[in-house]
């Protein structure tokens, strides 16, 4: 059987390499490290504070208790991520209790 | 003439009071002496001048995302939390980048206070200082609109677009769209004789958002059922935790008792 012209057979070999190249490549780098579930979740909490005079009694309400229930979590943290983050999770919650009291007051 | 002499009464008052605020030259207001926990660390009180700050953050981006409160020694700012890239260390990291230089390492390891070299004589500077104060405020002031007390008027620098004060800091700031607060408020003069004001809430939300002042500083919304005299104010309550110690003197009247006596 007479051998392929010397351009098929390169054709081939390019084609060859290339299907196995991507298990010679190095693996892609990893996903960026996830935030973790407290952080999300306070991201989500206080990401309200603007919206605080538009929101229902019961979403404010919900809002304040998702603070009180994130607060142990922050309590858990390393000194500086724990005064920063309590601080501020504490003007979100006093906010939202501000709107919600002066709902009631109305 | 009963107005005259209430006039000339609150602005003794305010005067009196506040020795260290509307008193003071412009490169000197605001300054805010941090000294407890550097005096537990053996080293000078640091001196932080608001002037710095100002033209480049909102008042909201430092007083909540970064955590500092509006009160003194309320913060727990150490060198601890500034070497873990908060408070002071949230920008002064040695990375970020300002006029395209690196910011300085606030607190960084291994400097040492006698090293005239390192950076913490930046911040602990200790008493003194006011001549190269001066020359700085001067040159980082340089055309910026003033008031009529010769403070920088921030409020006009940033509607003549001469500042731009950043709102938020990637990695600590939580995305959100800009607050649409649009209500003013008229707020009737305790004296007959002085204007009534009235107190912007566009011009205050978009440099504090709601939580700088609500519910700490005002603990109620309700026209009428907060009462304050300019006598808490000059003592540092309501307006007056910002208003003749960062934000304009209170000696400047009529930029609040701007409303008409009807």
């Amino acid at each position: 059987m007479p051998h392929p012209p010397r351009a098929v057979r390169r054709a081939l070999a390019a084609l060859l390499l290339a299907l196995a190249a991507p298990a010679a490549r190095p693996a892609p780098p990893p996903a960026a490290a996830a935030a973790p579930a407290w952080r999300t979740e306070f991201d989500e909490v206080c990401a309200r504070t603007q919206d605080a005079m538009a929101l229902s009694v019961e979403e404010l309400r919900s809002l304040v208790a998702r603070c009180d229930a994130l607060l142990p979590a922050l309590e858990k943290l390393a000194e500086s991520e724990r005064k920063v983050f309590t601080r501020r999770l504490q003007a979100c919650r006093s906010l939202y209790q501000f709107v919600l009291d002066s709902r009631g007051q109305k | 003439m009963r107005g005259l002499a209430g006039r000339a009464l609150l602005l003794a008052l305010a005067a009196g009071s506040l020795a260290m605020g509307p008193g003071a030259p412009p490169p000197e207001y605001g300054r805010v002496v941090l000294g407890r926990s550097a005096r537990k660390a053996g080293v000078p009180a640091v001196g932080f001048d608001h002037w710095r700050h100002r033209a480049l953050f909102t008042c909201r981006l430092c007083h909540v995302d970064v955590g500092f409160a509006m009160a003194a020694g309320e913060t727990g700012v150490t060198a601890s939390t500034n070497r873990s890239g908060f408070h002071c260390g949230a920008c002064h990291d040695g990375k970020r980048l300002h006029q395209e230089k690196p910011l300085f390492a606030a607190c960084a390891e291994g400097g040492r206070i006698d090293d005239p070299a390192a950076a913490c004589r930046r911040c602990h500077a200790g008493p003194g200082g006011a001549a190269r104060r001066a020359e700085e405020f001067a040159r980082i002031t340089a055309g910026l609109p003033r008031d009529r007390l010769g403070h920088v008027d921030w409020e006009r620098a940033e509607a003549e677009r001469r500042v731009r004060p950043v709102d938020q800091l990637p990695g600590l700031s939580i995305p959100r769209r800009p607050l649409e607060m649009k209500k003013e408020v008229a707020i009737a003069s305790g004296a007959a004789w002085m204007d009534g004001i009235l107190f912007s809430h566009p011009k205050h939300s978009v440099w504090n958002g709601c939580e700088v002042c609500h519910p700490d500083i005002f603990p109620s919304t309700h026209s009428g059922q907060a009462r304050y005299s300019m006598l808490q104010i000059s003592s540092g309550e309501y307006c007056g935790v910002c208003h003749g110690r960062v934000a304009f003197p209170l000696g400047d009247c009529e930029r609040c008792h701007k409303r008409p006596v009807r």
